[in-house]
């Protein structure tokens, strides 16, 4: 009977690995980003969108990778390639999974990086559409944290820019922070970050009069 | 039991040695390194068997190596940003000490691009001169889109007309497309000595392509220069907006649908008012008003979008302007009425086929009344359009197309005497193609030839057009342009005449561009040679005057543009020099002689400085231009003596008051120079033999313009800053 047991155990681990290979490319995609290599982590990702062809996260942390690595790069060529690149994987994403908020916020924070690029050029034609990408994510899902977090902290930085008060939209992080307690990923590979950037908007920002 | 067991044991072994054993006997290692052209490795390239889950990131030496249970015939694919994606089906067992060389991908941003004669105003071109909000917040252009390009080099000032003139031109070799489709009637009707406007407004457009030379065989009827707008693809969001000006009001809505979307504006000018606070040189009857509204319409599907634009206007004013032969002045009014109508679609055929297709209408009636004579004009143009582009990869495109013009103008004339009705219809169908090669991301090419079949003329001209660039350094790039270029004679001319050819210019353009850190500069010398330009000999173009196309001339000279937004914090300016040799012998100029609207030196300085403290954006900006000719009748000659040189600084001022309530204001020619454009002189000599003169002034020497601009959206963000 142990035997059976053990041979039952070995048959579905051996199952277990081949399912998992998706699995396991992404435990392993996620590790590299923790070990501060992030572009080796966008190109396993990559792999893994190639393979998975009709699953949007890997394609999302493609995109999510490049545009984060974005912000501070001063090269125009390469800022502009790396952005491009994650444009055509939120296409590629949008296209498998329409009306994603988790999408729609990414790609907010895409023309977000060219805001933060050059304000200059790109900061009155595309906060505009930054705002609307924020108001079509909070209406398809109103208690999704990012969603909540990431609209307060566009619109705290616009106030803080004309010189408004911030505090209605530190009730919005706030809010959002409740939220995170309560939120659960659809899986372990669903997006599940900001909960810290909620901490440290109320802690700092919030707490400056 | 214990047998069970041990077979179990037995088999598990077995398992256990059909995995090792597959595992051994699958596993290919592949291996290799990845480098650019010249050798040089490339780190953190994507390596992997396409379809699976095997592949690795290049070390940095460009090496990788890793494992694969996979058997037979695979896809390896290596991709790296900024190169194209390098793809190689061998068997796996093949596929070890690779050498792999990709090719630099020759869409990303470094590649060279055809520059010469070319500047854009644009977000998403390669190097954009102007930025898209400069055609509004430039100091001195008053919200004229016409204004701000007037800064560029290439152009001349010639301040009391308003249009565009390039490089020795005259403002009628200019072309203005909107969407690739031509606009016939691009500037609102003035008089003698006050500046026309660009009809459109331009918060519409995001982007602008202004070419001072050797453009694409896709663009004719033009022979100096054109000018392409492009209509926002998406309005952001849902707003209203409200503006109150010192001279009229204006309001704005825009609505959204999931696949259209649907803006509407409309405007009031009425300069009544401001003429009571600060008169002019003009005697204003009826001051100047227009009312006008536009509407564009936007709808996607899955492969393309179509856009449908409307405009409408309606200006009228009378006055009685100052004139040496009529000593109680020329009165003159003016009634016009224009509509414009166009409608284009882009769209995605497959993968490699692109169609772009579109017509446009336009309907202009404009009824002078010049003391004791009435004219009434009616003109109705119509253009047609259809273009295919097929891209056979990265490197080679093509694209072919055709083209019909249709207009028929027709005039009335009532003088005290005279009574007369004159008309012309005036067809040309169009066929042009044109190829693009780019060679290496160093060196690109655009070859291209344009045929055009007038009815009237029943005559055809081609047109070739060809331009290169090669890139010289990492951040300077040298072009190279040629091309024939043909335009009709005018309807003041074939309303009279249609016994004539088409007009023909050449183009030679060299060009040095320099791009690199938030500062551009640019330096282009040219030779543009004009044939076939129509002469008559009387004094304006008359029912009896005699035509010919004998007329010919030059234009040569160098233009030099800087812009630099780097070098001091908040601070973004530009320069623009342009020298100009230009002579001609057209119209009913005896000899050949520079035009009026040719000065041999322009200078533009703009600068732009926000001051965050503020939230305002404060704006300057300086225009010189050297004296113009004009022929003094006293003494010999034509086109013999110049005036001063023309001078005038503007300033704005831009105040955000919150997100969405802006105030502007702004002054032109704040220092109050004295400006002249030209002299009229007497039509006959006084008792001492001297023609008298008088001197043409602007109607007024500054202008001064105070605006509340309000925007009124769900989300409080957006604002009217592009409006101004």
């Amino acid at each position: 009977m142990r035997t059976l047991f053990i041979l039952a155990t070995f048959l579905f681990s051996v199952s277990g690995i081949s399912q998992t290979k998706y699995e396991q490319g992404m435990q392993k995609a996620f590790d590299l980003w923790k070990n501060e290599k992030p572009m080796e982590a966008a190109n396993l990702f990559e792999r893994i969108a190639q393979a998975e062809t009709d699953n949007w996260l890997p394609l999302y942390y493609v995109a999510k990778i490049n545009i984060i690595y974005s912000f501070g790069e001063k090269d125009a060529t390469k800022f502009s390639a790396q952005l491009e690149k994650a444009r055509d994987f939120i296409n590629d994403a949008t296209a498998i999974s329409k009306d994603n908020p988790e999408i729609l916020i990414l790609d907010a924070l895409w023309y977000t990086a060219w805001i933060a690029y050059d304000g200059q050029k790109y900061g009155m034609t595309y906060s505009g559409k930054v705002t609307s990408l924020y108001e079509k994510a909070i209406q398809l899902a109103p208690k999704n944290p990012r969603v909540v977090l990431g609209k307060a902290e566009w619109e705290m930085e616009a106030a803080q820019y004309f010189g408004k008060p911030i505090t209605p939209y530190c009730k919005d992080v706030a809010r959002a922070l409740s939220l995170f307690a309560t939120f659960k990923p659809e899986s372990d590979f669903h997006p599940n970050d900001g909960e810290g950037r909620a901490k440290e908007l109320l802690n700092n920002s919030c707490r400056k009069k | 039991m214990k047998s069970l067991t041990t077979l179990l044991r037995s088999k598990l072994f077995f398992l256990f040695l059909i995995i090792i054993s597959e595992t051994i006997t699958a596993q290919n290692i592949i291996s290799g390194i990845v480098t650019q052209k010249n050798g040089a490795p490339i780190a953190g390239a994507n390596v992997y068997l396409e379809g699976t889950y095997d592949g690795t990131s290049t070390a940095s030496n460009g090496s990788f190596v890793f494992e694969t249970s996979e058997n037979g015939v695979q896809t390896l694919t290596v991709s790296f940003v900024s190169f194209e994606p390098f793809l190689m089906a061998a068997d796996v067992s093949h596929l070890t000490n690779l050498t792999i060389v990709l090719r630099d991908d020759v869409n990303s941003l470094d590649t060279v691009v055809l520059s010469a004669g070319t500047f854009e105003a644009s977000d998403n071109s390669k190097v954009s001169v102007l930025k898209p909000l400069d055609v509004v917040t430039t100091a001195g252009a008053v919200g004229d889109f016409i204004g701000a390009l007037q800064t560029l080099p290439g152009t001349s000032t010639v301040s009391e007309d308003g249009r565009l003139f390039v490089r020795g031109g005259d403002a009628l070799e200019t072309q203005i497309f909107i969407d690739g489709i031509r606009v016939f009637t691009p500037y609102t009707p003035s008089t003698n000595n006050i500046p026309s406007r660009g009809r459109y407004s331009p918060f519409l457009f995001d982007g602008i392509t202004f070419s001072t030379g050797g453009y694409s065989a896709e663009y004719g009827q033009a022979l100096s220069s054109v000018l392409l707008l492009n209509t926002i693809d998406e309005p952001d969001q849902e707003k209203t907006e409200v503006s109150i000006m010192s001279v009229g009001a204006g309001i704005g809505n825009t609505q959204k649908w999931d696949k259209s979307s649907l803006s509407v504006n409309a405007s009031y000018i009425n300069l009544a008012p401001y003429n009571e606070v600060f008169s002019d040189r003009n005697q204003w009857h009826k001051p100047f008003e227009t009312l006008s509204g536009e509407t564009v319409f936007r709808k996607k599907f899955d492969n393309g979008l179509l856009k449908i634009y409307n405009a409408f206007d309606t200006t009228n004013f009378e006055l009685t302007q100052q004139d040496i032969n009529t000593p109680e002045g020329v009165r003159f009014q003016l009634k016009n009425t224009n509509f414009y109508s166009n409608a284009s679609y882009t769209g995605s055929l497959s993968d490699s086929w692109k169609l772009m297709g579109g017509a446009s209408y336009t309907y202009s009636k404009s009824k002078f009344d010049i003391e004791e004579q009435a004219i009434k004009d009616v003109e109705n143009s119509a253009h047609l359009k259809l273009k295919l582009r097929k891209r056979f990869s990265n490197r080679i495109k093509l694209q072919l197309g055709g083209e019909q013009f249709i207009t028929k103008f027709n005039e009335n004339f009532n003088g005290p005497d005279v009574t007369e009705g004159y008309g012309v219809q005036n067809n040309i169908s169009v066929l042009f193609s044109e190829a693009d090669f780019i060679f290496s991301k160093k060196f690109a090419s655009k070859v291209g030839v344009r045929a055009e079949y007038s009815a009237l003329f029943d005559a055809v001209t081609i047109a070739p057009r060809i331009s290169l660039a090669y890139k010289t350094g990492r951040d300077s790039q040298v072009s190279l342009a040629y091309g024939d270029f043909y335009q009709q004679p005018d309807m003041g001319v074939l309303k009279f005449e249609s016994d004539l050819q088409a007009q023909n210019t050449k183009h030679f353009i060299a060009n040095y561009q320099y791009v690199a850190n938030n500062r551009i500069f640019r330096a282009e010398a040219y030779r543009k040679e004009y044939n076939d330009l129509v002469r008559f000999d009387t004094p304006t173009e008359t029912f009896n005057s005699n035509y010919t196309n004998g007329g010919d001339g030059y234009a040569q000279g160098i233009d030099f543009f800087w812009r630099d937004n780097q070098s001091l914090k908040e601070i973004d300016y530009w320069i623009s020099y342009s020298f100009l040799d230009s002579q001609r012998q057209y119209r009913n100029y005896p000899i050949k002689a520079t035009p009026s609207f040719a000065n041999t030196h322009n200078v533009s300085v703009v600068a732009k400085y926000w001051i965050e403290d503020w939230k305002s954006q404060v704006g300057f900006s300086y225009q010189y231009g050297s004296g113009r000719t004009y022929t003094n009748p006293n003494q010999l000659g034509f086109l013999q003596e110049r005036t001063k040189g023309y001078n005038s600084l503007s300033l704005n001022w831009a105040y955000l008051i919150s997100q969405q309530q802006i105030l502007y204001a702004s002054v032109n020619n704040v220092l109050g120079f004295k400006n002249i454009n030209g002299y009229q002189y007497a039509d006959t000599p006084n008792t001492t033999g001297d023609f008298a003169r008088q001197t043409l002034r602007p109607a007024a020497d500054q202008f001064f313009f105070v605006g509340f601009f309000w925007t009124i959206s769900e989300d409080r963000s957006d604002n009217q800053l592009d409006n101004l």
